[in-house]
């Protein structure tokens, strides 16, 4: 019984002073996932990775916007989103206090992002920004000017109108030329 | 080749239809209905096996047949020196039936083979499958209100979602506990609920005086259908994490035996140095658990002293967690194929202070709390687990360990690394609680040098490779780990679209529920809050208390603080007041 007193004595204070004083986590702590909007193309990656749904990527009502949104109630911090973000948009942090006070609404973080419209049939199928890194990536590829052109006119087609336009240019035998 | 020497043997007792082999140390026969209890028996106690885990199956898209896959790890009865089976043909032997959807029965093998007796009441729960013969048949999982007709794991049975309408409290079922005949007993409720457990479970204790004769209880109080979900709802990568969460502490023992059988059964062979960093994982995982467990046992029996140091070491071993995986409890890292994370030198030097810190502090407190004569009294001869009655029931982990068997997943199938590694099985023969906690030192201490074994062999090789999903449906293979509280068995049938067809998931404790009711006889009720806790069912919690004496026909609620009060000082007894 005293020899653990005796230990007690040899090893002082156990206790941190946390909340006074900050509590310092290992480098590589899994913490809450920090969202850098600016980064976001709204290419949906890490929802798909998600496993526990916390992470949702969907328009709006009005389809005017496509909206991210990260529910950190579901979150199980396995750092999946982090490594599917094709532009680090998404990592996690050190941060560790996640207590809300009464408003659970308050778990959930939003990014609306511009929605792009399909230049032929109009209707909203991405965000602008991805987009615009899909143009980003094809101009740092070395193609032709006029090849670029044609890519930046191919990128706002929707996927349903370019399977339409390929179907309907094989069915009148038309060649599609790339050059 | 492994396991056919044993085949041959069981083909000579009974008649084998099929034999397949699902992986190198795992072959499956197919016997007739009727040879069932007998094939069983032969295999446990003939041969010499334990009962690892039991499916049921529900293959009626397949085979047109319910099927029930009991399998059993041959090792030896080990009940004496010799008493085991060569190192090299140790191996796992299921023996398959199926049952036809018009007669829905089975002999139970619960008469010859008593470690049987959880599972073929859980086979009732889940499928409606009637083991003829079983001594208990009450309902095991599902919640005494359960709809009768409604078994969930069919896979016509319903959605995963469904919740079925709740019974109104005074029309809801009365549970039958079982009690021993005779008068002037008592009967002692202890449970189910406490706002701190995390495990709700009610205990019977039917005390004669102060002293215990036979004990009941009832679990399953938070059955959450993961099983259910995740045969609807998950793939393999999400499956892991789902597997990570079936419990609190042993979590990561579980994620790594689920993965590995959907690994097993596609035959992959994960890299040299992913399989070491899941042992070190494993073994972190260990250290803290068991600090935990030795420290409750002080807690129990009111050694705060030395709970707190125990629980100030853990902290070091949370530390490590963290600085290996990121995460202090959740260390999310393994998927199909190997792992997420990699570890540093920086890591690995960092991790060598932190267990030199751990290996000093741990010896020092422990020889602390030896020296303390009242706690080791406390300790000594409480809660026996007979040789016998631990073989019988196929207790796994410490608490087998602790009644002289020499049963150790990582020794008996060395799994991942540990084909590299020495390491000796921590064995003690007192059969009490001190025993158990012996071999939680003991392991504590093997851990720690497994780890550090693990850091000196790292080989350089990657940490995953792409999986090749080369998934057949129907393929099914069984991956077994020593989680802190013994032995973890998850057994998976591949499904198609990327998803599983049928998950079993046996965590350890599952296996030693069954013989806790004889480690509770014979002992005062002062101590039935330790043995419980020397079981190590992350459970340490007793609510309230409702006594009755059947004599007196008095009735007593005492709180969790009475008990709580009397377990620490054996003092004043709660009871006599109404005693008559």
């Amino acid at each position: 019984m005293l020899k653990l007193l005796d230990i007690s004595k040899k090893y002082g204070d156990a206790t941190h002073k946390y909340p006074f004083e900050p509590y310092v986590v290992a480098d590589n702590f899994r913490g809450k996932p920090a969202y850098k909007f600016d980064l976001c193309i709204g290419c949906a990656a890490c929802g798909i990775a998600c496993p526990s749904n916390a992470i949702t990527v969907q328009f709006n009502e009005d389809q005017s916007k496509l909206v991210w949104e990260f529910d950190c109630g579901r979150c199980i911090f396995c750092g999946r989103c982090d490594e599917v973000c094709p532009t680090a948009a998404i990592t996690l942090s050190n941060e560790f206090e996640l207590a809300v006070k009464f408003d659970k609404n308050a778990l959930i973080q939003r990014g609306e992002l511009e929605t792009q419209y399909c230049s032929k049939c109009n209707k909203p199928f991405s965000a602008k920004r991805l987009v615009h890194y899909g143009y980003e990536c094809l101009s740092k590829a070395n193609l032709g000017e006029k090849r670029l052109k044609e890519a930046e006119n191919y990128l706002t087609v929707c996927p349903t109108c370019k399977k339409t336009a390929t179907a309907t240019s094989f069915t009148r035998g038309e060649e599609m030329v790339i050059e | 080749m492994k396991c056919d020497k044993f085949i041959e043997a069981l083909s000579q007792k009974v008649k084998v239809l099929e034999v397949t082999r699902q992986y190198e140390d795992q072959v499956t026969a197919l016997v007739e209905l009727n040879d069932l209890p007998e094939a069983v028996r032969f295999l446990y106690y003939d041969v010499g096996g334990y009962l690892s885990t039991m499916v049921a199956n529900d293959e009626r898209e397949i085979n047109k047949h319910y099927a029930l896959y009991y399998a059993l790890s041959i090792e030896g009865g080990k009940m004496f020196e010799g008493d085991e089976i060569e190192q090299d043909e140790k191996c796992f032997v299921t023996v398959k039936v199926l049952i036809s959807p018009d007669s829905l029965t089975f002999p139970s093998v619960t008469p010859v083979v008593p470690a049987c007796v959880w599972y073929e009441r859980e086979a009732y729960d889940m499928f409606g499958l009637v083991a003829e013969g079983l001594p208990d048949k009450r309902r095991l999982a599902l919640s005494d209100d359960w709809p009768e007709d409604l078994f969930p794991l069919r896979k016509d049975a319903m959605d995963y979602r469904h919740r079925p309408d709740m019974v109104d409290h005074d029309k809801e079922p009365e549970y039958n506990f079982l009690k021993p005949e005779g008068s002037g007993m008592v009967e002692l409720p202890l449970g189910p609920l406490h706002i701190t457990s995390d495990e709700p479970g009610h205990f019977r204790l039917f005390c004669d005086g102060d002293t215990i004769i036979d004990a009941d209880y009832r679990l399953f109080y938070q059955h959450r259908g993961m099983e259910k979900l995740a045969e609807n709802r998950m793939n393999y990568d999400q499956m892991g994490y789902l597997a990570e969460r079936v419990c609190g502490i042993c979590g990561y023992a579980h994620a790594i035996a689920c993965i590995e059988s959907a690994e097993k059964s596609v035959n992959l062979e994960i890299p040299a140095r992913a399989q070491a960093i899941r042992i070190v994982c494993l073994e972190i995982e260990r250290l803290h658990s068991h600090l935990l467990n030795i420290g409750l046992a002080c807690e129990v029996t009111g050694n705060y002293n030395a709970f707190m140091h125990l629980f100030r070491i853990r902290e070091y071993s949370m530390k490590l967690a963290e600085l290996v995986t990121g995460g202090r409890k959740t260390y999310g890292n393994v998927v199909m194929g190997g792992l997420r994370r990699d570890m540093t030198g920086k890591e690995i030097k960092k991790s060598l202070e932190i267990l030199q810190i751990i290996e000093v502090q741990v010896n020092e407190v422990w020889d602390a709390i030896m020296d303390d004569k009242r706690q080791v009294k406390r300790w000594t001869g409480v809660g026996i687990l007979d040789k016998q009655v631990a073989r019988d029931f196929s207790a796994v982990g410490p608490n087998v360990r602790g009644s002289g068997i020499k049963r150790d997943t990582r020794y008996d199938h060395p799994y991942d690394f540990f084909k590299h590694i020495e390491f000796e099985v921590a064995v003690a023969h007192g059969c009490d609680v001190l025993s158990r906690e012996m071999v939680r030192y003991m392991e504590l201490k093997s851990s720690i040098s497994i780890i550090r074994q693990c850091f000196e062999l790292m080989p350089q090789t990657a940490i995953i490779i792409e999986p090749e999903l080369n998934v057949k449906p129907e393929n099914f293979a069984l991956a077994y780990d020593e989680a802190p509280r013994g032995e973890n068995v998850h057994w998976v049938m591949q499904g198609n679209a990327q998803k599983i067809y049928r998950w079993r998931c046996r965590a350890a404790t599952y296996n030693n529920w069954p013989s806790l009711r004889f480690q509770f006889r014979g002992n005062n009720i002062a101590d039935a809050a330790l043995i419980v806790c020397s079981l190590d069912p992350c459970f340490s919690c007793t609510e309230r208390v409702t006594v009755v004496d059947v004599n007196s026909k008095k009735s007593k609620i005492l709180t969790n603080k009475d008990l709580k009060s009397f377990s620490r000082t054996q003092k004043d007894s709660p009871l006599k007041d109404i005693r008559c």
